[in-house]
């Protein structure tokens, strides 16, 4: 059994089809999302990819967290515990929905950022099985808000619940300040809440060695690898 | 209205009265100030630019068309252009510059191709006002593009006092079409119907063509603000999708963008080149607000419009398109036999003339055959090259903090380089390598245009851009397919500006002519003049390749310890206009002229090599020279080791010249050294001189002829220097 995971694309999502690209390389099964569905009974997971929805125009991800298909991924991921990935864009999304803690804000030095960068797995997490404690991946990152912020009295908290999940680090894979690419906060640059996960950086672009890294392929594998797991055990 | 209010002379205007056995109302003077404008009829260098090579077994699209088009292989097409937005980028400079990419972005549609990559170039004075330029330049092209969608793979940056009111900013798109999605302006025929795709019509931008982009600059230009354009990244990624399904579904006749000259521009084009006229209701076009006169409708520059023609019984299919992404679709006009353009607005005539006039009737200033000749006649080069100071370690650490030789990483980390997942080498290269899904040809993609080897002899430095590009594509064994040529340049009116826009393209027609390479479209900008002083003449070269195996190009620098070094081709001991040398002494000098015959050799046998087994990697020399080159190459190799030169020259001062000249035909090799024997008998045979150079070492230094010393680490910090006002 094949699974079926489901790409949204919101007018302005740029990345779509390059994470369409990534999971069919993965041997998902895969269709676009159109952002006014309203029904996701199909769909064993759904990816809210990267890109400007609606121009970012006024607040990253603030309008899209409107439009109909959030309403259905939010009863989805209540209901029945979707997995949902988010990437950039849709990291923002996510937040602005409320489906993921915290917010992300301008990138501290105020200009758009295209760089590799390392991160490490913080946290194992059920929907990413081989994805271990520990591991570096070298991803790149593309954005002018990456910027993770939460309030300093709930930072704590979200390591202590597992929902801090990858972490900017330096070659070495210490935590430093001076590589932090954007002012996040803690050097995050992804996070997860139940069957929610979301990073700054693109797996999708990191598919293969001559394309940079194949680390996107081992994180976005492991999820496809989580979410088939799921799906034979909803099924 | 009067003539000069369009920009039109007594003379053209006396001509259109001729044409039109009548006075021209003010709406059909607008018509003709725009079309006739240099912007738009290239009337100074159309002539010229006639004689640049056009054909080649590749060419699908010369010059004329909304972009260059050559065949990838037998199933994909590419088109390209590059495009200029000076003045406006002067003017208002981040949206100056987004509207330029989100322009020539367009064109690429408008060929019915999907845009895959941007390469931006740039200009800038060296003033603190320049550096607040740059900032907003590179802003505007990363908001456009990094929001659109296309990644920007490569780009070029120089800086000069004379671009201090005269900032260039050109930028060029490349797009990929299956060769059964082809389309252009050139097939719209009787009965279709005319649809304006996108964006509501405002009042911005009017007069940008005639009166911003085809006169000098002067006190008070500030006041043109109006007439820059606003683009929105988001409406044109819109505009884009729903275009490129049109023409996957087969819905559309013809194709054409609104750039320059708004409608006005788009229909007297779709009509001259598909020899059709055209109907227009000026009712049925949508507004941003209402009062817009006939006159401000034809002429606005609003961005994110297209021009469709569409058979009546495709109109639903296009319109649902088009709904599906909110974007509005408005019939406004018919296409009808003949060539006559008729202009409807509140019930009344407006504007009635033959289309052919706007396009095919625009002036053009003849090329005087005399003058073409007289910039190939040899020059007297100098007995005694220009003097160079004796090398030292100051010396090197002083060009790589040179503003036109130093990591250009500040700009390119704003722009995204890799969306779209092509991207295999990108701007931290000299040429930038796209891998293409569904085929096993990969595109190569090189950008050149040093200014200052043109600023004595323009000629020299037409020939040198061309070869400096070409020489790119060949370090990654890439087949050039064709060039773009990006052309700016002072006022034409002037005998000395004129000239040297002539023999800048004298010199790229002749560079282009013996490499083979056709030129299949470009840009013109003129009048890049303030207060009476001019720009160097300056070219922007595009070149795009084909180079099998995309995934795996050779490398641009060395790996490990023992491999061997090897300058290929080198040049004369001449540094004059390059970088150092204008350091030195204040002022360009003139550029040593390329011999044609041996760079076309030299290429030819590279590329050749590049594609052998026993290459290890090649790197063509760029700005700064041989001793930049080998610190880039230190900057993107094994940190850990560092390079050992041995020089073949004994002089001081001339190790100065063989480190610092920018002679465009050159690159270092890298060989394991059992494959010294093959690169020596492979140029040998060939008749390409080669400079044994070194090894690679396993300390990280650079060291040469054992005098002089670098660590890496300062090479590094002296080469990373951001972009600020240079003390002058």
């Amino acid at each position: 059994m094949s699974v079926r995971i489901g790409v949204v694309t919101f007018p302005g999502s740029n990345c779509d089809h390059d994470t369409l690209w990534a999971l069919d390389e993965l041997g998902a099964e895969t269709a676009p999302i159109w952002y006014r569905t309203e029904d996701l009974d199909h769909w064993d997971g759904v990816v809210l990819p990267g890109g400007f929805s609606y121009g970012d125009y006024l607040r990253s991800g603030a309008l899209a967290a409107k439009a109909p298909v959030l309403g259905a991924l939010r009863a989805a991921v209540q209901t029945r515990s979707l997995p949902v990935l988010g990437i950039c864009n849709g990291f923002q999304i996510l937040t602005e929905a409320g489906l993921l803690p915290g917010a992300l804000r301008p990138n501290r030095h105020g200009q758009f950022r295209c760089e590799w960068d390392t991160v490490r797995v913080v946290e194992q997490s059920p929907w990413f099985p081989g994805l271990t404690v520990g591991m570096r991946l070298r991803l790149p990152i593309a954005h002018a808000e990456g910027s993770y912020y939460v309030p300093s009295g709930q930072l704590g908290a979200l390591f202590q619940s597992g929902e801090a999940w990858l972490q900017y680090v330096d070659d070495a894979g210490r935590l430093s300040p001076s590589i932090n690419p954007n002012g996040s906060i803690a050097n995050l640059a992804g996070v997860q809440r139940g069957s929610v996960a979301a990073l700054m950086p693109h797996p999708e672009r990191a598919m293969a060695s001559y394309l940079g890294s194949d680390d996107g392929r081992r994180l976005l594998g492991a999820w496809v690898k989580g979410v088939s797991q799921e799906a034979i055990h909803a099924r | 209205m009067h003539a000069e209010d369009v920009g039109l002379t007594t003379a053209e205007y006396d001509r259109i009265v001729k044409l039109m056995g009548r006075e021209p109302n003010d709406v059909e003077l607008g018509l003709f100030g725009a079309l006739w404008s240099e912007h738009c009829s290239y009337k100074n260098s159309k002539g010229l630019l006639k004689r640049l090579p056009n054909r080649g077994p590749h060419v699908v699209q010369g010059p004329g068309a909304n972009a260059g088009v050559v065949a990838l292989d037998d199933q994909y097409e590419l088109a390209f252009k590059v495009e200029s937005h000076n003045h406006p980028s002067y003017v208002e400079p981040v949206q100056g510059a987004a509207t330029g990419v989100g322009g020539i972005l367009r064109d690429i549609i408008a060929m019915g191709a999907r845009p895959m990559a941007v390469a931006d170039m740039l200009r800038f004075g060296r003033d603190g006002h320049s550096v607040k330029l740059l900032e907003g330049v590179v802003s505007g092209v990363g908001q456009y593009g990094n929001a659109i969608g296309i990644p920007t793979v490569t780009g070029d940056v120089a800086f000069a006092d004379g671009y201090a009111k005269n900032p260039l900013v050109n930028v060029l798109a490349l797009g990929i079409r299956r060769r059964e999605h082809a389309i252009g302006a050139a097939s719209a025929r009787p009965g279709q119907l005319l649809v304006l795709l996108g964006q509501r019509t405002g009042r911005d931008g009017i007069h940008g063509a005639s009166l911003l982009a085809s006169r000098d600059f002067e006190a008070g230009s500030e006041d043109l603000r109006p007439t820059v354009q606003v683009g929105d990244p988001f409406l044109g990624k819109l505009l884009m999708e729903v275009t490129l399904a049109a023409v996957h579904g087969g819905l559309l006749g013809a194709l054409q963008d609104l750039g320059a000259a708004g409608l006005t521009s788009a229909v007297a084009e779709l009509c001259y080149s598909s020899e059709v006229g055209a109907e227009l209701e000026l009712d049925r076009v949508p507004l941003r607000e209402p009062g817009l006169s006939s006159y401000d409708i034809m002429l606005s520059e609003t961005q994110e419009r297209m021009l469709l023609a569409v058979e009546e019984s495709r109109l639903s299919d296009l319109t649902q398109l088009a709904d599906q992404h909110e974007l509005l679709c408005s019939v406004i006009g018919r296409v009808v036999p003949g060539s006559e353009l008729t202009i409807r607005h509140h019930a009344e005539v407006v504007a009635h003339l033959d289309a052919q006039w706007l396009v095919g009737e625009a002036p053009q200033r003849p090329v005087d055959d005399a003058l073409w000749m007289s910039f190939g006649a040899p020059v007297q080069e100098p007995e005694v090259p220009a003097a160079a100071p004796k090398l030292s370690v100051a010396l090197l650490l002083k060009v790589l903090g040179n503003s036109d030789v130093r990591d250009r990483k500040p700009i390119y980390r704003q722009y995204d380089s890799m969306i779209q997942t092509n991207t295999v080498r990108g701007p931290e290269g000299e040429t930038a390598v796209l891998r293409v899904r569904g085929s096993r040809a990969g595109i190569a993609l090189a950008v050149s245009g040093p200014a200052r080897w043109a600023a004595v002899d323009a000629y020299a430095g037409g020939q040198g851009a061309v070869l400096a590009a070409l020489t790119r594509l060949a370090a990654v064994g890439a087949e050039p397919l064709g060039m773009t040529d990006g052309i700016n340049a002072g006022n034409p009116d002037k005998a000395d500006s004129y000239g040297a826009m002539a023999a800048l393209i004298r010199g790229i027609a002749d560079a282009a002519e013996a490499a083979q390479v056709p030129v299949t479209g470009g840009n013109v900008s003129l009048h890049n003049e303030t207060d009476g002083r001019a720009i160097w003449p300056t070219v922007m070269i595009g070149a795009v390749g084909r180079l099998v195996n995309p995934e795996h190009p050779l490398a641009e620098t060395w790996t490990q310890s023992g491999q061997h070094l090897y300058l290929i081709n080198p040049s004369p001991l001449d540094w004059g206009g390059s970088a150092a040398q204008i350091m030195q002494d204040g002022e360009p000098g003139a550029m040593l002229r390329p011999d044609l015959a041996g760079a076309v050799r030299a290429m030819t046998a590279v590329a050749h090599w590049a594609r052998q087994d026993q290459a290890m990697a090649l790197r063509a020399v760029a700005a700064g020279g041989l001793g930049a080159t080998l610190v880039r190459m230190m900057a993107s190799g094994n940190p850990a080791v560092g390079a050992d030169i041995r020089l073949g020259e004994t002089r001081p001062e001339e190790k100065t010249l063989r480190l610092f000249n920018e002679s465009p035909v050159q690159w270092v090799a890298v060989v394991e050294p059992h494959h010294r024997e093959a690169l020596e008998s492979h140029f040998g045979e060939r008749g390409v001189p080669v400079l044994p150079l070194g090894t690679v070492t396993d300390e990280a230094l650079l060291q040469i002829d054992e005098r002089y010393r670098w660590a890496r680490i300062d090479l590094l910090q002296a080469w990373r220097h951001p972009y600020e006002e240079e003390p002058s």
